[in-house]
């Protein structure tokens, strides 16, 4: 089926999520709780937009409202942009330390707001990517903890994890870049955890954790070979040369 | 009720090990024990192959279930609309100038923890004061002392 969106006609399979869709045909919307591996999400509300459906506006979260209808998409209608922009100002006075946020209100021209109360200081907008991202391509150290305004994430009793293997998943994933990780030349240490940095045993760059490195090898059922994935490709390319010759 | 595994496991036994049974286990654990101890947590975490953090992150979730000890007799001092009006919070002060306990706090002997409810649906007898399974209504600082003093006098 087709839908349009900005006046720009798509070719997309029914029931297809609309952000998806849109970024296929270099159509921008904005997101923070988004990403590619973990999906679903749908709460920081970013990235809604405007859908017209046989004369009927309303407006949806993009990254999990499915297609199933031919309609017409805007992304930056005047309804949107004060939604957005309301939304956008909610975030900076939850995460007023985060620069990503205040970025996007900027560029996105969010109007100046009031009556919200500011945050003390934070750069987290609790969309809890950092825990799906731990539970399913980690261990699960990590969860949000208490409700309301207590609420945060965490790991069990505010320890340091006894599963946490280092990975920093966690971290990266994080749109706000609010979770911190302090790297020395062999530690890294996050949520109060110490690890010990493992380096490539031909160019010395860092590969991971020990933990991190062990779980990976116990998954993948072999041994870790101490590589880089830049060594590894060269190792494997030195096998093919070998093999075939010139 | 004393903490021991086999108590805690004895719990844990009665469900199958799956985890949509672990939110009912940890109100079985918060019943027995009137909190759910971190042994109690970690071995539920082994028992359902289920993280400790999705499990701590209900625990903290739900009121019904609290993580700190809590005394042997639990006070539940209504503040809804029609006790708030009647003089909850003068009771509230009360409490605290007998026992030494704001909201959320237990006493250190262990026997008294106080707890703000919303509303007890008892509203034609508030103020209302609830001590375990006991209404107390139309409650007055006067009556207090002797309510506290009889649970205490059972304990002894």
């Amino acid at each position: 089926m087709t839908i349009t969106i900005n006046g720009k006609s798509c070719e997309c399979e029914k029931g297809e999520f609309l952000l998806r869709i849109a970024e296929r045909n270099g159509i921008e919307i904005p997101t923070l709780c988004h990403h590619d591996a973990v999906e679903g999400q749908g709460c920081c509300r970013l990235c809604i937009v405007e859908t017209v459906t046989r004369g009927r506006s309303q407006i949806v979260v993009s990254c999990v409202y499915p297609v199933e209808k031919e309609c017409e998409v805007f992304t930056d209608s005047e309804k949107v942009r004060r939604e957005r922009g309301i939304i956008l100002r909610l975030l900076e006075k939850r995460a007023p330390d985060s620069p990503e946020i205040r970025a996007l209100c900027e560029k996105y021209d969010a109007p100046r707001i009031d009556r919200f109360v500011k945050a003390d200081s934070g750069k987290c907008v609790m969309c809890g990517l950092c825990v799906k991202a731990c539970a399913e391509l980690s261990v699960g150290a990590i969860s949000t903890v208490n409700r309301g305004v207590a609420k945060e994430i965490a790991t069990p009793y505010h320890e340091p994890s006894s599963v946490c293997v280092g990975c920093g998943s966690c971290a990266s994933i994080c749109p706000t870049h609010a979770i911190e990780v302090k790297e020395t030349k062999d530690t890294r240490i996050i949520w109060g955890k110490s690890f010990r940095l493992v380096r490539c045993r031909r160019c010395g760059a860092v590969i991971g954790t020990e933990q991190e490195i062990a779980m990976a090898a116990e998954r993948a059922g072999q041994e870790a070979d101490g590589l880089c994935s830049n060594c590894r490709q060269m190792r494997i390319a030195d096998v093919f040369a070998g093999t075939y010759g010139n | 009720m004393q903490l021991s595994m086999e108590g805690i496991n004895s719990i844990l036994r009665q469900y199958p090990s799956e985890q949509r049974y672990c939110l009912a286990i940890m109100q079985d654990m918060q019943r027995q024990y009137n909190y759910i101890p971190r042994e109690g947590m970690e071995a539920l975490s082994e028992y359902l192959d289920c993280p400790l953090s999705s499990l701590y992150s209900m625990a903290t979730f739900y009121k019904a279930l609290s993580l700190k000890p809590k005394g042997k007799h639990i006070i539940k001092l209504c503040d809804g609309t029609a006790c708030h009006i009647r003089g909850a919070s003068p009771l509230k002060d009360g409490i605290r100038r007998i026992l030494g306990i704001n909201e959320d706090e237990t006493t250190e002997d262990g026997l008294f923890s106080l707890e703000l409810v919303n509303c007890l649906g008892s509203c034609a007898l508030a103020p209302v004061l609830v001590v375990d399974e006991t209404y107390y209504g139309k409650m007055t600082l006067e009556k207090l002392p002797g309510i506290l003093s009889q649970y205490r006098e059972e304990q002894s």
